[in-house]
């Protein structure tokens, strides 16, 4: 498949605007303002355009709802705080193209009669930080930012605002008190960011690659897009593969591909030919799945009827070394952490998760502790303020589902088998 | 309309409220934790998760909004299990020190618990542990049993708006914490008490000296404090005051309380009460009985009025005092001892500004609602900080600024700092002038109403005055702020009556007003302020504001108290003390009252005092005026008896008697002993006569009873004729002082921790507050090489006191400033005064001040 | 407190947002340039640059892990050890760090030169394991080539 999103990255350059310009950039820009805003939706609306950050919600209905709310300023707000653990797809945009994501952001400003974008950018990426201000800089001289861009009347003004290490700040109600300079716990809904969001004005919130899909779109026509990869999800997606594979790395396929695909063709299959014994598809708040059922369409729509999600399309390959009961109190560890501490059952719920997991990979493991861990997470499931919750409990469920004899076994041995395996 | 349906009953709304509050009003009860009625919904806790068809999430009844033809279940058992679940989540790490914390008995968690948590303990892991702390001098913090709920940290940032306490960390290592992690070095109000469910934060005042369920009595009374006159309830166990406490939804303060009313009741039990009368014997106060003192003072009052006549008495009557109390002081004085001789401390600032406005535009016109403030587009503040004279009401201006209003302010207003939109400091005591010339400014833009002519007269001369160019930065942007607006609300502090030219102050306010048609607060220091005015205690007005001077006035008070007034108006509070200067008053009556150390230049006024023939003082210690008196008659403080109080915006309240005193008698029930001895019989068995007696006789708290007031709304004009009559001849203003050149200048400042005397004998607000220091501005403390603490001394022309200094980032002129709280320590034994000539306040302006390290 | 070209910079920044409340995050991370970490001093310095309460701003800093809530050694390291870096043995690259640095997580060395914070996830999970060295970003970890690059942190 030709590459868009990671087009011209072997480049060393391709981070500078007169590169971008050379590979045909900023030319769907042009085209989209040569065109009336709602045009530009409709092109989105025909793309049949989903976001990317995880949720897969249609990026242009969420467009819709911000532009019947009659309020002004409206802003435009790039998720950019990749947090996922396991995902790495938005920063080769990031640090190698950010003058797509501009783009991007600038044919939805038009589109949405938004005058002001802010990048919310993680505070892990400081590499990302100084590439997108230089970035945005040369698109200010060059006037594809300010007050009257490319001489058409239109204004849009960019800036950065960094994170500072919070994962629950890639909810998007998070991420807008994040940028009110607050802390970043996610916001009662309704009413949603697309009537009441960053300063209590209609917002958007949109992923990196779902805004870098834009250009794109703009490019070949909505229609065009729409054949590229699923019916229900069509275009090109990121995937990012870590853990005991040949070749990991980030890569721009259909969306729609098999997992089984991306794992054995793209990835090189299994490091060391050793044995797959568990991949989890979509980062880690995503439910693990054995290797019997990774034969799936990797889309928003056939990923839970395989047992998971999309999520951010972060695919973990773990191999036969790897103990389930150690990845699961790491996982909890990380939700542990990242939990706002907001909602009673998220806040206390991890905390008690991680302990009895930690008590049971060191071999402390008594009867009864596997029903308790279910317990807790179905106490959790479903109750907390956010989804954060419920993925710190779908985690330690699925885990339990998939491989439940290895939980067993540590209460059992009192010890881990695999425990100075890496 | 909107109608759903709860738990298979139809509830009908007409207005859209959450699922929890449309439950309430249909008798349903859904259990919560982090909600509260005074806070905004926050959905955390998610013990109100209730079932609603169609939506695939349990939905938190907080945060959900009813829609039209919802259906809602609010017990099920998956929400039973739910409940239990999240209540085992908050057990796993809470201590389970019931029986040791303060907080059982009235405990949330441990109700919640009672009624859906589980019964056995799954948590085998260890507990978190955060040790208690005792780093703050009044609240004590403990972090296991804090549930996070929030309710302390969004009650100090939206409603309190100190915004001094915040929860540190994230997930399951947060803690609520102030800045500093230790002392909370807040506004000290407590109001983060009222709503902490469990034991997480406890007042040290009373922390393990009583149970809940032991408290054998409730009053619901008002504060003694300030003039905004607070409700609150007082706790009480076997006759003594364990807690002060508010109400939700109750009173002007509709459950919220500021340091002093909280914290600052325990002076009535100080050891130093007066305990019987004092009578002076050979130049010393001895103990003395009740008749030999009342004798004493009834011979002395009668041989004085014979020998040099009424006029040769005075009395100085108490805005700490009820209505009834100095109801029933200027009757006796103009009665018994024949004088209208008859003022108080409230000349000093609000009396002397009421009179004038109440000249310039009606009577009536200060009586505005202080919730009303809430309402204001603009809100005006000028003359003071609210925040700290009246902190409840301060608290309106900090929710109207948070429902958009703006604040502008004309001088400091440090409690408003955060929320002031523009704010302009005039060069030092050039704020009267700033007034002026921003009264011109307006009118120059809008005309004159042509409504009031005298006052139209006197907004043309100021446009004449003033140039059309604003003489200081922001100046102008005030003025187009109060123009634009379509709704102003002005709040005058007392800051600016106490100016050589105050008058003029109060003319400016009293223009803008009017031009803007704003509503006017005066800020008011003293609970019954306003109440003092209105039953007479001034000397030219009898009860119900009648001029002495309009003569059916007085025939009908003749009538009605059997017997005749004198005809001249009396003289004010500092020609009082003139007088006695002068030896013009032979005998002072004072009431409640400490004028020794609440007077400008105190020794002036002590040794006026000294020179009387006669001093009487009625109070509850032996305060700076008590001990040069001839005779000190001990009365009761607040909480020992009962009277009505009118505040600030005219709302008569009750206050009332929650436990029984060990000594001294009610200041009513003095006077009308003493009147008995000389002759004139009062004939009340009960506060509650001398009410039903104003309401006969006062033609504005006509037909007011205790039943009727005790609803809580009994406010202005009640159901009595207020007096419509002005002046129609403005009075000469004075000129402008000339430039102030010193270096420093030495002024009040008026904090929020203390008020007048009674404070300082309370331990509470002394431990937040426990001596003066001297408030120094940034520049100053540059000039004088200074840092916060060192020691100085500060003199002036009338004497010097050593203090340490502070320094305070909102003054921006070269004053300093030194309260009036502080035995031996007030400023006012500092500085010296003119009187305004029209107002008769004391204009404190100019006074400087050397400062020199101690 | 804030000299006049620090102010000038926060002044800066106030200006990209409607209110004053949003340059806190980005102000934090210039007073922790500015006094090394988030002391008290330089939490009431953004506190008074942007008149938000002391409180809110110290409340608001506490709830983010990449700040530096206590002071650090001359090079902060921070080395991810979640599940992607973890099964490529991260946790022993902690261990190694611990023996041969004298760094334990959350803690300096004793000649003050690292700090080692624990990341969760930075993003790199295809060249597992990473870290990064103040804001230099290192990846594909292994004891030798921790030794390597921590050579030139001196």
């Amino acid at each position: 498949m030709e590459k868009f999103l990671l087009k011209n990255i072997e480049n060393p350059d391709s981070a500078d605007i007169n590169e971008y310009l050379k590979a045909g950039g900023y030319k769907s820009l042009s085209k989209a303002l040569g065109i009336e805003p709602k045009d530009v939706v409709e092109e989105v609306k025909n793309s049949g355009l989903r976001g990317r950050g995880g949720a897969g919600f249609p990026t242009a209905m969420k467009w819709k709802f911000a532009m019947a709310d009659p309020k002004f300023p409206k802003y435009l707000i790039c998720n950019a705080d990749e947090g996922e653990p396991g995902t790495f797809k938005d920063r080769p945009i990031l640090e190698k193209n950010p003058h797509l994501l501009i783009e991007g952001m600038l044919i939805s400003g038009y589109a949405l009669g938004s005058e002001f974008g802010y990048i919310y950018l993680r505070g892990e990426y400081p590499d990302a930080n100084d590439i997108l201000n230089g970035a945005i800089k040369q698109a200010y001289e060059k006037n594809y930012l300010g007050d009257n861009i490319l001489g058409k009347g239109v204004k849009f003004h960019l800036s950065v605002h960094q994170g500072a290490g919070a994962y629950i700040c890639g909810e998007e109600t998070a991420l807008i008190e994040s940028i009110e300079g607050k802390k970043g716990q996610p916001r009662n809904k309704p009413p949603f960011p697309v009537n009441v969001g960053a300063w209590s004005m209609p917002t958007i919130v949109n992923n990196v690659e779902t805004l870098s899909n834009l250009p794109y779109i703009i490019e070949i026509g909505g229609e065009a897009y729409s054949k590229i990869g699923s019916n229900e999800c069509p275009g090109p997606k990121l995937f990012s593969i870590s853990g005991h594979v040949e070749r990991p790395g980030v890569y721009e396929l259909p969306m729609g591909i098999s997992l089984k695909d991306i794992i054995y063709n793209h990835a090189g299959g299994i490091k060391n030919n050793a044995k797959l014994k568990a991949v989890i598809p979509g980062g880690i708040s995503t439910p693990v799945l054995p290797p019997d059922s990774i034969d799936c369409a990797m889309d928003f729509v056939s990923m839970p009827k395989a047992g998971s999600m999309l999520g951010s399309g972060a695919v973990i390959v773990m191999d036969d070394s790897v103990c389930m009961v150690k990845v699961t109190h790491r996982a909890l560890k990380f939700f542990e952490h990242e939990s706002c501490g907001k909602c009673v059952p998220c806040r206390e719920g991890t905390d008690w998760l991680r302990k009895i997991l930690e008590r049971m990979e060191s071999g402390k493991g008594t009867e009864g502790d596997i029903e308790l861990l279910l317990d807790i997470a179905g106490n959790m499931s479903g109750k907390t303020f956010c989804p954060l919750g419920d993925g710190a409990a779908g985690v330690v469920t699925a885990m339990i589902k998939h491989f439940r004899d290895e939980f067993e076994e540590h209460i059992k041995n009192k010890k881990c088998s695999l425990a100075d395996s890496y | 309309m909107i109608t759903l349906t709860i738990n298979e009953k139809e509830v009908t709304l007409d207005k859209p409220v959450s699922i929890l509050e449309a439950a309430r009003q249909a008798g349903i009860k859904i259990p919560t934790l982090c909600y509260h009625e005074a806070l905004k919904p926050y959905g955390g806790c998610r013990l109100c998760v209730v079932e609603v068809e169609r939506m695939p999430r349990l939905q938190s009844a907080c945060t959900l909004m009813a829609a039209d033809g919802m259906v809602v279940t609010t017990e099920s058992e998956v929400i039973s299990k739910v409940r239990r679940g999240i209540l085992e989540f908050l057990l796993i790490n809470h201590p389970l020190d019931c029986p040791y914390c303060d907080k059982a008995g009235e405990c949330e968690l441990q109700d919640l618990v009672n009624k859906y948590g589980p019964t056995v303990g799954r948590y085998k892991e260890e507990k978190r542990k955060v040790p208690e702390s005792h780093k703050d001098q009044i609240l004590a913090r403990n972090m296991e049993r804090c549930v996070v709920c929030t309710r302390c940290v969004r009650m100090c940032n939206d409603v309190q708006g100190a915004s001094a306490i915040t929860i540190i960390g994230r997930g399951d290592r947060s803690r609520m914490e102030p800045f500093s992690s230790a002392s909370f070095n807040c506004e000290y109000c407590g109001n983060c008490l009222t709503v902490c469910p469990v034991g997480a934060i406890l007042s040290r005042l009373y922390i393990h000296s009583f149970r809940p369920w032991q408290v054998d009595k409730e009053v619901e009374t008002i504060c003694s404090y300030c003039g905004v006159g607070c409700s609150l309830v007082v706790q009480v166990r076997d006759d003594s005051i364990k807690r002060v406490i508010p109400e939700m939804g109750l009173g002007v303060n509709k459950g919220l309380l500021c340091s002093r009313g909280r914290f600052g009741y325990e002076y009535i039990n100080s050891r130093e009460r007066l305990k019987t009368p004092l009578v002076k014997k050979n130049g010393r106060l001895e103990e003395s009985t009740w008749s030999e003192a009342l004798n004493l003072v009834a011979e002395k009052l009668s041989e004085i009025k014979k020998g040099e006549g009424g006029s040769a008495i005075a009395g100085i009557a108490s805005p700490r005092c009820s209505n009834e109390d100095n109801y029933a002081f200027q009757k006796f004085m103009r009665m018994v001892c024949g004088s209208n001789n008859i003022d108080s401390v409230s000349r000093t600032g609000f009396a002397a500004a009421q009179k004038f406005f109440e000249a310039l535009l009606g009577q009536g016109i200060t009586a505005n609602i202080i919730e009303g403030l809430k309402n204001s587009e603009v809100i005006f503040v000028v003359g003071g900080d609210p925040t700290s004279v009246n902190p409840i009401l301060g608290l309106s201006i900090r929710e109207a600024s948070r429902r958009g209003a703006k604040i502008i302010v004309l001088g400091n207003a440090k409690g408003l700092d955060r929320f002031k939109n523009v704010q302009v400091i005039p060069p030092v005591f050039k704020d009267v002038d700033a007034l002026e010339e921003l009264l011109a400014g307006v009118s120059r833009v809008k005309g004159v109403r042509g409504e009031k002519l005298d006052i139209d007269q006197g907004i043309r001369a100021l446009s004449e005055k003033y140039s059309e160019k604003m003489s200081l930065d922001g100046l102008e942007e005030l003025k187009y702020a109060l123009l634009d607006s379509p709704s102003t609300s002005i709040v005058f502090g007392m800051d600016l009556v106490q100016r050589a030219n105050g008058h003029r102050a109060i003319f400016a306010v009293a223009g803008l007003t009017y031009l803007l048609e704003a509503r006017l607060y005066l800020l008011s220091d003293r609970p019954n302020e306003q109440g003092l005015i209105d039953v007479g205690c001034v000397p030219d007005m009898l009860p119900g504001g009648r001029p002495l001077n309009i003569h059916d006035f007085k025939t009908k008070f003749e009538t009605a108290w059997g017997g005749s007034i004198p005809d001249k108006d009396g003289v004010t509070l500092l020609e009082i003390i003139e007088g006695a200067r002068n030896n013009d008053i032979k005998a002072l009556y004072i009431m409640g009252e400490n004028p020794v150390f609440n007077l400008p230049d105190g020794p002036f006024i002590k040794d006026a005092l000294g020179s009387l023939d006669f001093l009487v003082v009625q109070d509850i210690f032996l305060t700076e005026t008590a001990e040069i008196a001839d005779v000190v008659l001990p009365a009761l403080g607040w909480s020992e008896k009962s009277g009505t109080y009118t505040n600030l915006e005219r709302r008569i309240q009750l206050q009332k008697k929650a436990v029984n005193a060990s000594s001294g008698m009610e200041d009513w029930k003095i006077i009308s002993e003493v009147s008995g001895k000389m002759g004139y019989k009062m004939a009340y068995s009960e506060v509650e006569d001398i009410m039903d007696e104003i309401a006969e006789v006062s033609p504005l708290y006509r037909d007011l009873s205790y039943r009727e007031i005790a609803k809580g709304n009994c406010l202005w004009p009640y159901h009595g004729e207020p007096l419509r009559g002005e002046i129609h001849e403005l009075p000469a203003m004075a000129e402008s002082a000339g430039n102030y050149g010193s270096d420093f200048y030495l002024a009040l400042e008026k904090p929020l921790f203390h008020s007048g005397t009674l404070s300082r004998r309370s331990q509470a607000l002394m431990k937040i507050c426990p001596e003066p220091t001297l408030k120094i501005s940034g520049a100053a403390a540059e000039k004088l090489g200074m840092q916060d603490g060192d020691r100085v001394k500060v003199s002036t022309s009338t004497g010097s006191s050593e203090v340490s200094v502070s320094i305070d980032e909102s003054i921006k002129d070269n004053r300093v400033l030194l309260s009036n709280n502080f035995e031996g320590r007030g400023v006012f034994s500092l500085l010296t005064y003119k009187l305004d000539p029209v107002t008769k306040a004391p204009g404190i302006e100019g006074c400087e001040v050397e400062i020199q390290k101690g | 407190m804030f000299n006049e070209t620090v102010l000038k910079e926060i002044e800066e920044i106030k200006a990209r947002y409607p209110d004053r409340r949003s340059a806190l995050l980005p102000s934090l991370y210039i007073a922790q340039r500015e006094f090394g970490w988030l002391s008290r001093e330089a939490m009431e310095s953004v506190s008074k640059a942007l008149n938000v309460p002391e409180a809110r701003v110290r409340g608001t800093a506490s709830f983010y892990a990449m700040y530096k809530h206590k002071p650090v050694g001359r090079h902060l390291i921070q080395l991810c050890t979640n599940i992607s870096c973890m099964i490529l043995g991260a946790e022993k690259l902690v261990d190694f760090l611990g023996t041969k640095y004298d760094v334990q997580p959350n803690g300096t060395s004793r000649d003050n030169r690292f700090s080692l914070v624990i990341m969760e996830c930075i993003g790199a999970c295809g060249t597992a394991p990473a870290m990064l060295v103040n804001t230099d970003f290192h990846d594909n970890l292994s004891e030798k080539r921790i030794e390597e690059i921590l050579d030139k942190y001196k």
